[in-house]
């Protein structure tokens, strides 16, 4: 029994160091997720720090200006709505990024923005574009809201 | 050929719950005629799902656009070879798919074992028929494949883009057919539960099964992050995504299972753990389908919302609540035989190298499902990204790395000292020299040391197996020594077998090491004529490049890359524009060495400046991703190659453990 002990020791170490790690880990780099109808009535709590918004891009918003040093878009998020390329609701939030864009993005896409809200604007770091809906067939919509 | 499709599903359907029913009562009855039907059943099952799955085929193949499916994934300028993976290439079709897999799987169990396993088969087929079950039931009710339009289409829309790729041909097939060949040890498993009949039968029935379906989850996984290397265009291949994970998870418990599995052979110990672990495994295969297809958790690439969420999650509650309450009623009967005598053992080191992969499978459900865990607890979604997954499980990564070389040369039961340093002393100074050299050598990334170094010691230690047993062969037979090498792994292709496949995992370790810590990264935008320096190269932007085709519309940049001042390759990083649906990808381009890929993205370009910005990074040691793929796919080759059945002793290897414990 003596060495089982001795082997139980080495587990909950090995336990208890996995959990430090996913302890500190998500201290270091977790992020809020909201929609935009989230995110807008608690803007002001999270200036500063880490989040992910998605959202849809406004159609008649987007801005964009390639330099020496990437592209620059400039462009409003608005709530996800059933139709395609419609907003849900007509509150917005502001975006700017400077980097590459990705193919799928365009007005009325669906985006996830990573990055912070300083107050006015989100000032991104990433932007990934979720495939649009028709690469799925509405069918498929149809039926899940029979279900 | 539509009706015959639905027809044939409809037919498959019934066929298997008359399975399921007749598997029962037979089992229950001890009717063998009962059973034998319940097979029969089976077989008929795989027919009629083999017709369903054919005329599919057949509507893709004839561009049938009355069908919703095919005018929805295909169209008639798809190369006929998208056209067959159209088959899985969308939610219905995959559906399909996974049933004619799941089927398929079961028919061979049924022709396999029906005369050897008399007691178990019944359950067997029981379970396999349920999961087939559930799987036509969602083919039959809620995603029917044969859905007519209203009005047949002109054309189709096209397969995804994304999708027309070689690594997306294999990538889902290997996968389904990983996640589906975990159902046969689990419905062993659950045989041996009701019946009772505990022993190592069903474990040693199913070790060439679950090899199996650990080998294409293996693949799976890696076609998968070869696929996102080539197509998604960011200069990586892992990106700790949810639909990654949902395939990551049931590799890692699977992983486990098949280790400890072998103490259960040998020693007659943890029963009770490998029951957990092969349901756990045969669980996260139905989470991670329920994942992928649920949108619970939003991903980048992963099919999007659809009603089938519910369903899954109905389902492996059912699987969890059957199987956990078997477990739980057979307790008494699963008490080991042995017990653990000491941390310096074989047993010991295969128990934790199972802690660390079940320790790691679980940080990584707890990180993929931190929105929802956070959501309800706290009221907000948190989500947490790559550094979270790294951070856990980079350490983690090593120690296994560590124990990989421990594991299969320590002694069994207890390691003396001598026996320590007789087996150690060469791998340990292998492992130093080879830290001292990175040293030396300019590398101050600790993490990349240690790596290194472990990688040495893992390798040090196979060597050694294979020098001592091909010399201990040369001496009792005499033969040369290349002879007596290739011998010894024919004759103990399991335990050989195993170190070739620890030799490819070793070597993923070595690419991962090199990309995650020395990657170079740089996102730059250059006129034409400009040239700008990457990892040793000179690369120069020439200019930009169009061409036009039925299909899609080509716009390169021209680079030229230098090594040296020579001119040793010209990339062509590529805007695709697919005309239908209408939408741009990115193509990149790669030079491929033994140490490093070049890697270049089109980024954007500017067509009246012929600006554009290129995103390059150098990917140290990423070719040993794909050797480590092959030398793996080798070691299971010979791992599952059926033995001569002259000599089926050997193919279990001789306890040697025992013998050198004495020494």
């Amino acid at each position: 029994m003596k060495r089982n002990y001795k082997f139980g020791l080495g587990a909950v170490l090995l336990v208890s160091s996995i959990g430090y790690l996913m302890y500190s880990g998500v201290e270091q780099s977790s992020a809020y997720y909201f929609t935009i109808d989230e995110f807008l009535p608690r803007r002001e709590e999270v200036v500063g720090q880490g989040i992910r918004l998605a959202g849809r891009v406004a159609p008649g918003t987007l801005s964009k200006n390639t330099s020496a040093k990437g592209t620059e878009l400039k462009f409003q998020v608005g709530e996800f709505s059933d139709e395609e390329g419609v907003l849900g609701s007509t509150e917005t939030v502001g975006v700017e990024y400077l980097g590459v864009v990705p193919d799928m993005f365009a007005e009325g896409r669906d985006v996830i923005i990573e990055g912070t809200y300083t107050g006015g604007v989100v000032q991104a770091k990433s932007i990934m574009t979720s495939c649009p809906s028709k690469y799925e067939p509405e069918v498929e919509g149809k039926q899940a809201a029979a279900y | 050929m539509i009706e015959v499709g639905q027809q044939a599903i409809l037919i498959g359907w019934l066929l298997a719950a008359y399975s399921i029913v007749m598997a029962i009562t037979g089992g229950w009855l001890r009717r063998r005629d009962f059973v034998a039907s319940a097979e029969n059943g089976a077989l008929a099952v795989w027919a009629a799902v083999t017709v369903a799955s054919a005329s599919m085929l057949y509507a893709l193949v004839t561009r049938d656009f009355r069908i919703e499916y095919v005018a929805a994934y295909s169209s008639s300028t798809l190369p006929i070879n998208y056209t067959i993976t159209a088959l899985w290439g969308g939610q219905k079709g995959s559906l399909l798919f996974w049933a004619l897999i799941l089927t398929t799987i079961s028919a061979v169990v049924v022709l396999q074992n029906r005369h050897r396993h008399r007691e178990l088969m019944p359950w067997v087929v029981a379970v396999l028929m349920t999961i087939s079950l559930f799987f036509l039931s969602l083919v039959f009710f809620i995603t029917p494949p044969f859905e007519t339009l209203a009005v047949p289409a002109r054309e189709g829309r096209d397969l995804n883009p994304l999708l027309q790729n070689y690594w997306m041909q294999i990538h889902p097939p290997s996968l389904y057919l990983g996640f589906v060949g975990m159902s046969v040890p689990f419905a062993f498993a659950i045989a041996a539960l009701v019946t009772g009949k505990l022993d190592s039968t069903w474990i040693r029935t199913t070790r060439r099964w679950t090899l199996f379906a650990w080998f294409f989850l293996s693949l799976g996984n890696l076609f998968g992050a070869l696929w996102a290397y080539e197509v998604l265009g960011w200069g990586g291949y892992w990106a700790w995504d949810p639909v990654e994970n949902a395939a990551f998870m049931p590799w890692l418990t699977g992983t486990a299972f098949l280790h400890s599995v072998m103490i259960q052979e040998k020693k007659n110990m943890l029963k009770i753990w490998n029951m957990v672990l092969i349901i756990t495994t045969f669980a996260l295969t139905i989470f991670g389908t329920f994942l992928t297809r649920s949108g619970v958790i939003s991903s980048v690439h992963s099919f999007t919302q659809s009603g089938l969420g519910p369903f899954f999650l109905w389902f492996l509650a059912f699987i969890l609540v059957v199987s956990i309450g078997l477990l739980v009623l057979r307790l008494p009967m699963l008490r080991s035989e042995n017990e653990l005598d000491s941390l310096l053992s074989r047993e010991s080191t295969f128990l934790f190298n199972n802690l660390i992969l079940v320790g790691i499978a679980f940080a990584v459900f707890w990180g993929t499902m931190f929105p929802v865990i956070s959501e309800a607890v706290r009221g907000v979604k948190i989500t947490v990204g790559p550094p979270f997954f790294n951070k856990v499980n980079a350490p983690l990564g090593l120690m296994l790395l560590f124990l990989m070389g421990v594991g299969p040369v320590i002694a069994w039961r207890r390691a003396s000292w001598a026996h320590l340093k007789k087996t150690f002393a060469f791998p340990v100074s292998s492992g130093l020299i080879a830290g001292a050299a990175c040293f030396i050598g300019g590398i101050r990334n600790y993490w990349a040391i240690v790596s290194f170094s472990l990688v040495a010691f893992v390798l040090a230690t196979i060597t050694v197996e294979f020098y001592r047993g091909a010399r201990a062969r040369q001496a009792m037979v005499g033969d040369s020594f290349l002879r007596a090498i290739t011998q010894l792994v024919a004759k103990n292709r399991r335990r050989y077998g195993g170190y070739i496949i620890h030799v490819g995992i070793v070597m993923i370790f070595v690419a991962i090491t090199g990309t995650s810590v020395f990657r170079i990264e740089k996102q730059i935008t250059l006129n034409q004529g400009e040239t700008f320096e990457i990892g040793g190269y000179d690369v120069r932007y020439v200019g930009l490049e169009e061409r036009d085709t039925l299909h899609i519309a080509y716009l390169m940049a021209v680079m030229e890359v230098f090594d040296g001042g020579n001119l040793v390759e010209t990339l062509r990083p590529e805007k695709r524009f697919y005309k239908k649906p209408e939408q741009p990808t990115t193509e990149v381009a790669i030079r491929s060495t033994l140490g490093s890929d070049l890697y270049l993205v089109l980024g954007s370009y500017d067509a009246e400046t012929r600006m554009a910005t290129i995103l390059a990074y150098l990917n140290p040691l990423i070719g040993f991703l794909y050797w480590g793929g092959l030398v793996l796919t080798l070691g299971t080759f010979v791992v599952i190659w059926p033995a001569p059945a002259a000599a089926p002793a050997a193919a279990y290897s001789p306890a040697r453990g025992e013998a050198e414990s004495r020494s």
